[in-house]
């Protein structure tokens, strides 16, 4: 424990260089921009972003990027209570009694709610990341090929359970992707796979024009300017604060809201999307007056808020101490950090300290800055919410193509954006979400070196992976896990996919 | 039996994993003790086609193909020829140039916003990137080379 107070206290030395301070300021108000503007999601902006950073060195890159994460999270809430729009996917159920408290006239207090719950959720979260990262990273030194064959079918087998789309569909999306992560040239053989003779293709498909093309583009070309209109209700500066009563409703949602989105957040999935879900649900069952959710329940707005702050600090867990991406924003910072040269996993921690723990304390310097940022600069976000969506989407389409150009100067890259972007407003029409294929896209070589190296080592035989008694206790999860699917699949339940759905429809028709 | 809308994705993607086992035809599979670089790509792509046919048997939980909305066609249509021929250009105009068309050509032809406060909301935007790319990122953007 001392050990680990003291490497933190060298990552606030880190963190607390004007530069850092800085580019964590930079991505928490980007972050909250692009939380607060429909149409922009943290995945799209941070894969936007991404090339920016390529200037930087890898503890800064890493402490903007997780800036735009969180602080969009935080942002969310702004257009959701304002608007009834939410601005990105994990603040849906904020909007049901966010809004409903702002048409009563208590903006500013949900605001507020939102706000100081983000900051509790976001701090615990980076608390419990300090302490469980670096002991799992330890364990995680002992894993083989094998145990990492294994942590990645349970992790895209638990994606695919937890994922807002079906099962078939998440799987679909992630053989995409693992195909797509395959072209280029063989590590084991040296054999070209699928280049088409196309010099560029050698080195793979790289993962940002995938993401800024589905993510980015693809999200502006299903999303017709006229469609995005909404009324703004502006809340006053000194009707921010909540009255006793509020105070008093907020406290135990923050706190259950906090723990089950970071349980949820390690897990592999959308963990954000879900931990709020989730978090309104078990509001909603321990609430004295369940019949006040919907028409303004601050207990409504404090839990899911906290929830999806909490699980967004969770997911960097098995990113930084396994190496493995549970959801496709880990995937895109991972690959971040393989830009820079710095590969993470359980080596981060002893090979790259400076950057691990100043990436850890500066969350913690993070979360003040939002909270700081969030309640004093509504107006200015109410602002920048009245800004004609016409206008603003020719300029994100700029920023796609000189992103994406200046990561490798191939203009290839930029006609594969362009590619990713069509096949993303095709997958949109017909249901698919599309974040598992970048999920594939990521971890394709990792999957396909730990394989076949275990297979090696086994001279061929599958038993390997369940003598090993890791690998073994993995891959009984993942087995649970389907046949838990196959359950809900053949008697037709009820999950909580369907009920979310229910739930985002009723937001469209009111 | 009417088309559904996961009649054709399921088919789609039939088809593909189809292309992609013709297209790997000169890949070594290898054996299970010494797996070859075709190995993976046959196991991922004989996936992508059982998936798809399950998909096409439960299609009738989706909904009809006809019935899905494509009034933002014509949009998503007019943005990707513009940002391609953009692409097209990127090298050989430049920068500056190509960004001015591309976004002029968005604001003034596809939104159909004021010629004049369109033009200047591109010339500031693009001059401001330009600028802040260049002299403050110090990274160089493509230059006008024909």
């Amino acid at each position: 424990m001392d050990s680990t107070l003291l490497s933190l206290a060298h990552g606030f030395a880190i963190a607390f260089q004007p530069d850092n301070l800085w580019y964590a300021f930079l991505g928490c108000l980007v972050g909250t921009l692009v939380g607060v503007l429909p149409g922009i999601g943290p995945l799209s902006g941070i894969a936007i972003l991404l090339p920016v950073t390529f200037g930087l060195n890898a503890t800064q890159a890493v402490i903007m990027l997780a800036g735009i994460y969180y602080g969009s999270q935080y942002g969310g809430s702004t257009t959701s209570i304002l608007m009834r729009i939410p601005g990105e996917a994990s603040s849906v159920m904020t909007c049901i009694d966010g809004n409903a408290m702002a048409k009563k006239g208590r903006a500013g207090a949900a605001l507020c709610i939102a706000a100081v719950g983000s900051w509790v959720a976001g701090t615990f979260g980076v608390v419990a990341l300090t302490v469980v990262a670096p002991p799992l990273a330890t364990i995680a030194v002992k894993f083989g090929p094998p145990e990492y064959t294994a942590l990645l079918v349970l992790g895209l087998i638990f994606l695919a359970y937890m994922s807002s789309s079906s099962l078939i569909r998440t799987l679909l999306m992630a053989c995409i992707g693992l195909m797509l992560g395959m072209i280029g040239i063989d590590n084991m053989t040296g054999h070209f796979r699928y280049s088409f003779d196309l010099a560029e293709l050698g080195d793979g498909i790289g993962i940002v024009p995938v993401a800024v093309g589905l993510f980015g583009l693809g999200e502006i070309l299903s999303t017709p300017s006229h469609n995005v209109v909404g009324e703004v209700i502006a809340p006053k500066f000194r009707e921010l604060w909540p009255n006793r009563r509020e105070w008093r409703e907020s406290y135990w949602p923050i706190g259950r809201g906090t723990l089950l989105g970071f349980i949820i957040g390690i897990i592999p999935g959308s963990a954000h999307i879900i931990s709020s879900f989730l978090s309104y649900a078990l509001e909603r069952r321990v609430s004295k007056h369940p019949e006040e959710f919907g028409k303004g329940a601050v207990a409504g707005v404090a839990g899911p808020e906290s929830a999806n702050n909490s699980a967004s600090t969770g997911a960097f867990v098995p990113m930084l101490a396994l190496g493995i991406p549970t959801g496709p924003i880990p995937a895109v910072l991972m690959g971040a950090l393989m830009v820079h040269g710095v590969a993470p996993g359980p080596q981060l921690v002893t090979e790259h300290p400076d950057v691990f723990w100043g990436f850890v304390a500066s969350m913690y310097v993070g979360n003040l800055m939002l909270l700081a940022l969030n309640l004093p600069l509504v107006s200015l976000f109410v602002t920048v919410l009245r800004i004609p969506y016409a206008y603003l989407y020719p300029l994100i389409i700029m920023f796609c193509i000189l992103g994406v150009y200046e990561v490798n100067n191939s203009i290839v890259d930029v006609w594969i954006m362009l590619i990713m972007g069509v096949l993303g407003y095709a997958l949109r029409k017909f249901s698919f979400d599309p974040a598992p294929l970048v999920l594939g896209l990521v971890i394709a070589p990792i999957f396909e070196q730990s394989l076949r190296q275990s297979l090696i080592m086994s001279n061929g035989d599958y038993l390997i992976f369940f003598s090993r008694p890791i690998s073994a206790g993995l891959l009984i999860v993942s087995i649970a896990l389907l046949a838990m699917s196959a359950v809900t699949f053949v008697l037709k339940r009820k999950d909580w996919r369907d009920k979310l759905a229910e739930v985002e429809a009723g937001e469209v028709q009111q | 039996m009417k088309l559904r809308a996961d009649h054709a994705a399921g088919a789609a993607f039939v088809v593909f994993g189809l292309v992609v086992i013709a297209l790997s035809g000169d890949l070594p599979v290898g054996h299970l003790s010494m797996p070859g670089s075709g190995f993976l790509p046959m196991i991922v792509a004989c996936l992508t086609i059982i998936f798809g046919f399950i998909l096409i048997v439960r299609a009738r939980e989706s909904g009809l193909f006809s019935d899905l909305n494509w009034a933002d066609g014509k949009h998503a249509l007019m943005v990707t020829a513009i940002t391609g021929a953009a692409i097209a250009l990127y090298e050989h105009l430049g920068f500056i140039v190509t960004m001015l068309l591309m976004m002029i050509a968005l604001l003034i032809v596809i939104e159909r916003r004021h010629p004049l406060r369109a033009g200047a909301y591109c010339v500031a935007i693009v001059f401001l990137t330009y600028v802040s790319f260049v002299y403050g990122l110090k990274t160089p953007l493509p230059e006008y080379s024909f």
